[in-house]
């Protein structure tokens, strides 16, 4: 049963949402119905009820508000959703200097204009609210509040939506319209010959059934998925497993000099990744540094990074990996061990528990409890780690691959269809495909964690 | 007197426009009506050259020549400033890209499929007749049924044999043609190589590292293998496998095996200066670039022996030898000494300027680049970077080096990168190729895959339908 929480939880959420959505509508239509004439008039054109109750600023405002939305969609706006549609329909010539339709940039401001479209909705629905509260304030025969005493009331009891408005308009410009315009593109042909000047089409799922028809390309993926799996989680148990080993030990009072010790990671840490990958492809190349030791004791020369060499090349990827983020976790598990409280350890050690118990339930519990949300963060970005095959390893097609060499990851895949070979639309569907798998894996380890099941435990 | 030297070159392109002297640019008025001959007054050009004559100087050269022959004219040269490798697709459109670039054939005419690189009237150009044609090929396409130039070649870029005359042993021209011996045929080089190593295990005869297509593709065309078919120009047809292209394998192989696995990765590409410097390796080939580098690291090991900076330096330059590559031996073994030999074909770029379809100031653009192309101005190139030119008439008064590279561009013994945009695929597979037939000599007795000519065959085919696949699976 357990095993469907996720499922349910899932199916419970959307349930739940699209109740939201019917009594929304319902609540609408009866606030419509028991309004009074002069509300009624703000259900038809913004701020007519406000003035008519005699709110005169709030009223111009929402006036405004709804001419300027009116004028944008009127002018360009418009323009832009129908864009969004047609993708463009005439072609430029530069030679000719003639400036044709760009669909990428039709696109992106396309989704624009449905953002706009989404706060004009917003920005209605506060309308009607604001015009019920006054009806209501009418009725009940309560004075309505001024302008400025509503206006004081968002430095104040509002405060909260003052702080958190440039925040979200942020977030939407800067990450919700990407992400949008990202999985837009998984549904064009957008890529390969068709790239601005030339026009770009919706083409559907037809993207989706390259990926699942086309010899090559599915065997590679799934080679490349197991693969892929096997590293996440090998690379980040194997990071988590050395950043907690080095922060205990550096943590013994034992230690002589803790400050020199831990500077060390520190230098890798701060060194960056691709100087680093650099550095190890050159130590690991046939004529680089180790082979010339190996060389000059009388072996011969191990190709580390060679063509056949499958799994040592594997392995010194999650080593070199290791060597990349264990400061990291190493640092964040130092933070947590100074948090520890003395007390507990002292009481176990009366109790006569031995170290290794004392690790077992005092320290890894606690450790594990606040880094969850890391480990997940880490799994994902180990999953997506483009940087350390991509240096070590780079340029290499293999024999029963397409287009991708047996060390390649998931997005070191990707990187060499889309950027390398510009099919941007393939590009676009399998990476919606990868997020599906990592969102999927995230979101059960998460929800099946103590992290998140027992959140205020240790608080 | 600058005034009139400006309207005299003015006048001359207008002349030469309205002779109407190619049929070439009939009809197409529309593409050139821009290049109305009238200089943009005010105009700023922003110039993308290649990061070696930013370095060396040649740009600011360049650049000040320009600025003062034009000062009344208020046109302004400048560098663009850019990444060399920018990339004018995702730039130009918006007005951000260059409006001159200097490239690689290659990286050019990737551009024309999106029209982002502007037909030249290159007739008009002084250069025109001077330069091969054979270079201006490299730039032209046919775009709706008429073939258009979208560059001026100015130099050819192309592999070489690079060697240290004071290394050589005595006696070592018997015929007496300039030539060291052991650099007549790759058979000889060959030989002479595995002696060396058989004398002192540490030093090793020629080195290159051999999983670099561009360099390690010549010994396919050599024997009539290609990288696409009607020169370059049709995609479908990919031509690695043809003719007898496997012998080009096994003597990839065969070279292999009388270095040391540094061959298999880019070890010797990046150890190949002070190697060479050191005496270590005898031999290498790579482009007429990157000589500087080599003088450099030879520099510094003479001056290690006593000399002083000026004589070292001087040493150097007279003791480090670039030549045309050997011959091969067309029966495809290494170990025929005595058997007929044919030419080696290697894999060359043009380098040379376009012009941005994007630029708001083609006319001064287009002056620009007659400037750039001038006599003067290549001539100074080849001084300051040691290019070998495409022009014929600097060529022939130029080096033997830069007489023999021209030489084998017209003969067509360089073969010319694809211009078109499938290129971009070629590289990482046949790469992979070149680096499975390099580390087959290092793989035990029963691993080795490419013992047999069979197996080469095989191989090659499969490579060429990879790529065919890479190109054609996702359109």
């Amino acid at each position: 049963m357990k095993r469907f929480t996720l499922f349910s939880e899932i199916g419970k959420g959307c349930k739940q949402i699209l109740s939201g959505i019917r009594d929304s509508f319902l609540e609408f239509g009866l606030r419509f119905s028991s309004s009074s004439k002069r509300a009624k008039a703000s259900f038809f054109v913004m701020g007519l009820g406000q003035i008519l109750y005699k709110q005169y600023i709030k009223g111009i405002l929402y006036l405004l508000c709804e001419i300027g939305f009116i004028l944008f969609f009127a002018l360009t706006g418009g323009n832009l959703i129908a864009g969004f549609f047609t993708l463009g329909s005439k072609e430029a010539d530069p030679w000719l200097g003639i400036k044709g339709d760009n669909s990428v940039i039709m696109m992106i401001l396309g989704i624009f204009a449905f953002l706009v479209l989404g706060l004009w909705v917003m920005a209605y629905v506060s309308n009607v609210k604001d015009i019920h509260e006054i009806n209501r304030k009418v009725d009940e025969g309560k004075e309505l509040p001024t302008f400025f005493e509503s206006v004081r009331t968002y430095l104040d009891k509002k405060f909260h939506k003052v702080t958190l408005l440039f925040p979200v308009i942020a977030v939407l410009v800067f990450n919700v319209i990407p992400i949008v315009f990202m999985i837009c593109i998984a549904f064009t042909n957008y890529g390969g010959e068709i790239v601005p000047p030339k026009l770009v089409d919706w083409t559907g799922f037809e993207s989706f059934g390259k990926v699942f028809s086309l010899g090559g390309i599915l065997p590679t993926l799934g080679k490349i998925l197991g693969w892929n799996i096997l590293w996440a989680f090998a690379s980040t148990f194997l990071n988590y497993v050395l950043g907690l080993g080095l922060a205990l030990l550096l943590n013994k009072k034992i230690v002589k000099g803790k400050a020199i010790w831990r500077s060390f990671p520190i230098l890798a840490y701060a060194i960056p990744g691709f100087i680093t990958l650099c550095g190890f492809k050159f130590m690991f190349s046939n004529g680089g540094p180790i082979n010339q030791i190996i060389v000059a004791n009388g072996g011969s020369v191990i190709q580390f990074l060679g063509l056949d060499s499958k799994w040592i090349a594997r392995l010194i990827g999650l080593l070199v990996n290791a060597w990349l983020n264990i400061p990291t976790t190493m640092l964040l598990a130092t933070g947590i061990l100074s948090n520890m409280n003395a007390s507990c350890y002292e009481a176990a050690k009366i109790d006569g528990a031995s170290p290794a118990k004392q690790f077992k339930d005092l320290t890894l519990p606690f450790v594990v409890f606040a880094t969850t949300p890391n480990l997940i963060s880490q799994f994902v970005a180990n999953f997506n780690n483009f940087g350390v095959f991509y240096f070590l390893r780079g340029g290499l097609y293999m024999e029963g691959y397409f287009n991708a060499s047996d060390t390649d990851l998931l997005i070191n895949w990707l990187y060499n269809l889309s950027i390398a070979n510009n099919y941007y639309s393939i590009g676009a569907a399998i990476s919606l495909i990868i997020f599906l798998i990592t969102g999927a894996i995230s979101l059960v380890v998460y929800v099946r964690s103590n992290a998140y099941k027992k959140e205020d435990i240790y608080r | 007197m600058k005034r009139t030297a400006a309207a005299l070159f003015l006048g001359a392109i207008l002349a030469l426009a309205s002779c109407g002297s190619t049929g070439d640019e009939e009809g197409q008025g529309g593409v050139y009506a821009k290049f109305d001959g009238k200089l943009e007054r005010g105009a700023v050009l922003r110039i993308l050259e290649n990061d070696t004559a930013v370095k060396q100087g040649y740009l600011k050269e360049l650049l000040d020549g320009f600025n003062e022959k034009y000062k009344e004219y208020g046109i302004l040269a400048v560098d663009a400033n850019m990444d060399e490798y920018s990339d004018l697709e995702n730039d130009g459109p918006y007005g951000y890209g260059p409006d001159i670039l200097y490239q690689a054939n290659d990286s050019l005419m990737k551009y024309v499929y999106g029209k982002h690189i502007t037909p030249i009237p290159a007739e008009r150009l002084e250069c025109y007749s001077q330069v091969d044609q054979n270079a201006w090929e490299a730039y032209r396409s046919t775009v709706g049924g008429t073939t258009y130039t979208f560059g001026v070649p100015i130099n050819i870029q192309t592999s070489l044999m690079y060697y240290r005359e004071d290394l050589l042993p005595e006696d070592s021209d018997k015929n007496g043609n300039g030539t060291p011996d052991m650099f007549e045929n790759w058979s000889e080089l060959y030989r002479y190589s595995k002696q060396i190593h058989e004398e002192n295990p540490s030093k090793f005869g020629y080195m290159k590292s051999l999983d670099d297509f561009y360099f390690a593709s010549g010994y396919l065309f050599s024997y009539g293998g290609y990288i696409f078919g009607e020169n370059g120009k049709d995609p479908s047809d990919i031509g690695l496998d043809k003719g007898e292209a496997y012998k080009g394998a096994k003597v990839l192989r065969q070279l292999a095996s009388i270095m040391n696995e540094s061959c298999i990765d880019n070890s010797i590409t990046l150890n190949q200066y002070s190697k060479l410097a050191k005496g270590e390796y005898f031999a290498t080939m790579t482009t007429p670039d990157v000589r500087s580098l080599f003088l450099d690291e030879m520099s510094i090991e003479y001056q290690k022996g006593g000399l002083t900076k000026e004589e070292a330096g001087k040493k150097a330059e007279e003791n480090l030898k670039q030549i045309p590559v050997p011959k091969l031996p067309k029966s495809g073994d290494l170990n025929d000494v005595s058997g007929e030999m044919v030419s080696m074909k290697t894999m060359g770029g043009i380098n040379g300027y376009a012009m941005s379809s994007y630029t708001q100031y083609p006319n001064a653009a287009l002056a620009f680049i007659d400037y750039a192309s001038s006599y003067e101005m290549v001539k100074r190139r080849h001084e300051i970077l040691s290019i070998a030119t495409c022009r014929a008439d600097l060529a022939s008064e130029g080096d033997d080096l830069s007489k023999t590279l021209f030489h084998q561009l017209s003969e067509s013994k360089i073969e010319i990168m694809p211009s078109i945009r499938e290129t971009a695929q070629i590289w990482t597979p046949a790469g992979t190729l070149c680096k499975d037939l390099a580390n087959d000599p290092y793989r035990a007795a029963g691993d080795q895959k490419y013992v047999t000519d069979e197996a080469i065959r095989n191989k090659l085919a499969e490579v060429c339908k990879q790529i065919h696949e890479a190109i054609y699976a996702l359109q």
